[in-house]
């Protein structure tokens, strides 16, 4: 049965209601790339996206660039367009507005596109202006002759970033020579797109939602190893898995972390990841950052939280059923994302319960019935409901808040 | 001719816990009947249908005596009148500053208003930095501000600070920007883009104390608080101030007031946003101040007064940044006008802790002057005194380890916090609820360490616990956190908000009905947890004196032991007199050797807390860790189980 006829046969009993419910899937979901002061949009509302097509070029460690007065494109005559115009105090910016890209359309108000659609920039007669005038979050390209700098690294070397702010005249930008090319890793619509902002798309296709999401966002083919207890062995990280999203599992280490980028793997899905690996992996890509080293996008994705349990068993059957498919990780909000909407879904009785926390956490069973007020460890009276667990043969007894049922 | 209400609801929809109650008219007066608490993925309705239903099912006939008239639950549900709080989501401010000091002191009043703070000063940081601060999709809000005389060093970067915030509200208009201080002299270089909207309220003071009418409330005060003197802000401030209140006025004005000591006219439309109910349609003001998201929709420019104006230092501008940041029915807010009302109505000085998953608070509200016709309130919320914050830094670990029984390495500490915060009704039992216990006072900590002013006061009068945490926790327990760090001289009733329904009063706008309701209903709304006598000075050894209680009926007496927590048993509603003989003199919290004293009992008993005070625990963890359990043990004596 597929996800959207799931949805319309979808039957919950109603002493269930009061059990959380845990969404497998969601549709159509809208994600965020983030971008800093320097970096621009590379889209704009409307426009369609492919996995791989570039939506935003990222400044590496941007600085602080004072660039003096910009002449306003309204001084620039017609047909000049691409000759040197801008004139910058203590240097000139020849090739400033010929490096600009075509950015002719008015903002709006509310959501200021950081470029025209591709459609508008096709429809632009020839001959017609099409820059914008200097305004906060616009993209500069400027030259190596920013003051402070010494002759020798002034040389060719290009900058560019977006413009900041403006006192007595003068522009200052948020610019540096690093740049970066980012790709979107899912198909979609841009519905926002703002210089030193973000980037916002809908997604075309399902996801899966997680509980934390690290390192950037991601695609590659979903790997489903065999796991063995419920994990996989960091040495079934080899280089055979490149490319891959691996299903690892309970728990994700350090040293599966640092051997799946070793390997060129694309991204991990586990249960649970620990704070102080997600602190590793961050302090590691900083550090790459920093270098000059390129490397593939990782990023990974903890379904449950922090605490180790196994994955739940209906979302370990749908990831099976998806093996070998190209799927996306994305880091805000933490998803898997399927680039189809119509997923197999995994036959699952009504009464499916899981332990999400507390000592059972991580199994799985069938509701029975409502037990009403319990007093439970610790004397603490909470509202109970009698369970009975897959590998248990009596039923327990657990609090209903440390229960989650699955809706698909 | 109406038929007045003879029953309402109350709904304090929390980030994690739902809490509903049915308050009826009964005896000639409004007294709680009811409450329920579930956690908030059950819809508010099915608590209160739910609690009906057990209501109908235990008392018939008072269910018909409230006006039920054999009508099913759903429909009870939907048109009894109700009052509904809600709590504000986290929300994260910018504060942009010329300098250090005055960065400081601006984070310090927006932390005490409830924001997440993230901050930068020109001084310190450069402009792209500060740039990534407001620019970041999270960041709501930009405060930039100055002394109202800024110095040099502060002055000089006003100019760019300035500019580029008002270059980011071009990049995001969505954002709310606030000049305080001098900073509103810029206020020009905002104008190209938009007209400044609202504005700054104005801090009386009487006497250098703060007579601010009640927390967040934007009407003017009851109290015969005469002689207010304003702070001086401009006149295109005043005028947006009028528009601001009368705004307020009605966006407050759907939770109406129930009219106390009459059976109505209860809460009408009680400022419900609840799916599916239907009502009148909001006026203009009301739909601005429905949504969070409408406020912030368009850009704004407040004027706020600087960092210093009010009293306590910082209150004013505090007001300003409350009001900005939270709902209109904000929970924690509500509460804290609660307290207000009912400092008046007991004519006793309270203190409230509330902690919450995206927040707490911490409130104190005291009669004073002749008549004790006044009352004087401060308060603090915290973001960052959420049991559960997001980003815990190595600072809530190490209070979270500090407070706790169980043994955890850090790394483990915080991967339990932050599935609690993913999860917060997970684990309630067994280990977990002592896990809960540390998050719930390390919370508190750190409230404490936010609103120094109030170590100054005397122990209150009556110290009341609140928030979905401390309700799931064995009552004890609940009054040993409060003794472990409320470590103040003196002598107090403990009790706690265990239906909730402080913050769904409090959405009652006319302080006038707010009382009324609270003079009924002040017996029944705090659960009694007993009470703490708390002496400072107690020197070690073997034996510190003796204490005898008496009531009605029977006398005992017990020897005091120093660094013990001793427990008297005293039923709730039992009312007794405590007569102490120390052997050395100690502070109760004046200094003497003799003390007879009025305590009330409750469900943890009479609490004599003979540690030091400030509370002196062994830096290493295990020692650390036996201590806290050999007093919990003796409060909470299933926790073996």
């Amino acid at each position: 049965m597929t996800a959207r006829a799931r949805l319309a046969a979808t039957e919950i009993p109603a002493e269930l209601a009061r059990v959380v419910g845990r969404r497998v899937l969601v549709f159509s979901p809208t994600i965020r790339y983030r971008l800093a002061p320097g970096d621009r949009a590379l889209v704009a509302p409307g426009d369609m996206v492919e996995p791989g097509t570039p939506i935003a070029e990222r400044t590496l460690e941007a600085e602080f660039v004072e660039i003096g007065p910009i002449d306003r494109p309204t001084e620039i005559k017609p047909g000049a367009r691409g000759e040197a115009s801008g004139t910058v105090a203590g240097g000139s910016l020849a090739r400033l507005w010929a490096n600009v890209q075509a950015e002719h359309e008015e903002p709006h108000p509310g959501s200021r596109p950081a470029i025209a659609s591709m459609a508008d920039r096709k429809q632009a007669p020839p001959g017609v202006e099409r820059r914008r005038p200097p305004m906060p979050g616009k993209w500069w390209v400027g030259g190596g002759d920013r003051r402070g700098k010494p002759a020798r690294a002034k040389g060719d070397q290009r900058i560019a970033g977006t413009l900041l702010y403006q006192v007595n005249g003068r522009w200052n930008a948020a610019a540096g020579e690093r740049h970066e090319i980012v790709e979107s890793a899912v198909a979609g619509i841009v519905r926002e797109a703002r210089n030193a902002v973000e980037v916002r798309i809908e997604v075309a296709g399902s996801a899966v939602p997680g509980a934390i999401a690290a390192g950037e966002p991601s695609r590659g083919y979903l790997d489903v190893p065999r796991l063995t207890d419920g994990d996989l062995w960091a040495s079934a990280l080899d280089v055979g898995r490149a490319g891959a999203v691996v299903v690892a599992g309970t728990r994700l280490s350090a040293q599966a972390i640092s051997r799946a980028r070793a390997m060129s793997i694309r991204g991990l899905i586990a249960c649970s990841v620990g704070e102080g690996e997600l602190r590793d992996l961050e302090a590691s890509r900083q550090r790459q950052r920093a270098s000059l080293a390129p490397s593939v996008s990782f990023g990974l994705i903890a379904l449950d939280g922090h605490g180790r349990r196994p994955l739940a068993t209906p979302i370990l059957a749908l990831l099976a059923a998806m093996a070998g498919r190209e799927v996306a990780i994305v880091t805000d909000p933490p998803l898997l994302v399927f680039d189809d909407s119509d997923v197999p879904l995994p036959e699952l009785p009504p009464d499916w319960i899981r332990a999400r926390s507390g000592p059972h956490a991580g199994r799985e069973g069938r509701w029975i019935k409502s037990a009403g007020l319990y007093r439970f460890r610790g004397g603490i009276h909470l509202e109970a409901a009698v369970v009975r667990f897959a590998d248990y043969t009596d039923t327990t007894v657990v609090p209903v808040t440390d229960l989650e049922r699955f809706i698909f | 001719m109406s038929i007045q209400p003879r029953a309402f609801l109350t709904l304090d929809c929390g980030s994690s816990t739902t809490s509903g109650a049915v308050l009826g008219h009964v005896g000639g007066r409004w007294r709680l009947i009811a409450h329920a608490t579930a956690p908030s993925h059950i819809e508010p309705d099915e608590v209160l249908i739910g609690l009906l239903t057990r209501l109908g099912a235990a008392d018939p006939g008072m269910l018909a005596d409230l006006g039920a008239d054999g009508g099913d639950m759903p429909t009870l549900v939907a048109t009894w009148p109700r009052l509904v709080a809600r709590t504000t989501p986290e929300r994260r401010i910018a504060v942009l500053a010329g300098s250090r000091r005055q960065r400081r002191r601006l984070e310090n009043v927006a932390l005490r208003a409830g924001w997440l703070v993230v901050g930068g000063s020109a001084d310190g940081d450069d402009p792209v930095v500060l740039s990534r601060l407001a620019l970041s999709p999270e960041t709501t809000a930009v405060l930039l501000g100055a002394d109202r005389s800024p110095s040099g060093d502060e002055k000089r970067h006003l100019p760019d600070l300035a500019a580029l915030v008002a270059a980011i509200t071009r990049t995001r208009p969505e954002l709310a920007v606030v000049l305080a201080g001098s900073a509103a002299a810029y206020e020009s270089d905002f104008g190209i883009f938009d007209e400044p909207t609202a504005i700054a309220p104005v801090a009386p003071t009487v006497g250098g104390r703060s007579t601010q009418p009640e927390p967040g409330a934007a009407g003017p005060s009851n109290d015969k608080a005469a002689g207010q003197s304003k702070t001086p802000v401009s006149a295109s401030a005043e005028a947006s101030a009028q528009a601001a209140e009368s705004a307020a006025e009605v966006a407050p004005s759907a939770a109406a007031a129930a009219t106390p000591g009459r059976p109505g006219p209860a809460p009408t439309a009680a400022a419900d946003a609840t799916p599916g109910r239907s009502g009148p349609a909001p006026t203009a003001a009301e739909t601005a101040f429905r949504s969070p998201d409408a406020i912030l929709a368009s850009p704004h420019i407040l004027l706020a007064p600087d960092a210093d104006a009010g009293s306590p230092p910082g209150a004013s501008l505090q007001q300003v940044l409350e009001g900005l940041r939270a709902l209109p029915n904000d929970s924690r807010l509500g509460v804290a006008r609660s307290i207000y009302s009912l400092a008046y109505v007991l004519d006793r000085s309270i203190e409230i802790v509330e902690v919450g998953l995206q927040g707490g608070l911490l409130a104190r509200a005291e009669p004073y002057g002749q008549g004790h016709f006044a009352v004087v309130s401060s308060h603090a919320g915290l973001a960052d005194a959420s049991f559960a914050p997001k980003n815990p830094s190595e600072e809530v670990i190490d209070g979270l380890l500090a407070w706790s029984t169980v043994a955890l390495d850090r790394h483990r500490a915080m991967d339990r916090l932050n599935d609690l915060r993913l999860v917060p009704w997970g684990e309630a039992d067994g280990e977990g609820a002592s896990f809960r216990l540390a998050a719930a006072k390390a919370a508190f900590g750190r409230l404490i360490e936010a609103t120094p002013e109030l170590a100054d006061h005397p122990l209150p009068e009556l110290l009341v616990a609140a928030g979905g945490i401390f309700t799931a926790l064995p009552p004890s327990l609940v009054a040993l956190a409060l003794a472990d760090l409320v470590r103040r001289p003196g002598v107090s009733h403990l009790a706690l908000d265990e239906a909730r329904i402080l913050g769904p009063l409090g959405a009652i706008e006319d302080e006038t009905e707010r009382r009324r309701l609270m003079a009924n209903l002040a017996d029944d709304i705090l659960m009694p947890l007993g009470s703490l006598i708390l002496p400072a000075g107690v020197r070690p050894g073997r034996s510190a004196g003796h204490l005898r209680i008496r009531d009605a009926t029977t006398m005992s007496e017990i020897e005091l032991h120093p660094g013990a927590v001793q427990v008297i048993d005293l039923p709730p509603g039992r009312t007794g007199r405590a007569d102490l003989e120390f052997r050395d003199a100690v502070r109760l919290p004046k200094r003497a050797h003799h003390f007879s004293i009025e305590v009330g009992g409750g469900l943890g008993g009479l609490l004599v807390d003979l540690r030091d005070i400030p509370m002196r625990i062994s830096d290493r963890p295990d020692s650390r860790r036996a201590a806290l359990e050999a007093w919990q043990r003796g409060m909470w004596p299933e926790s073996d189980e």
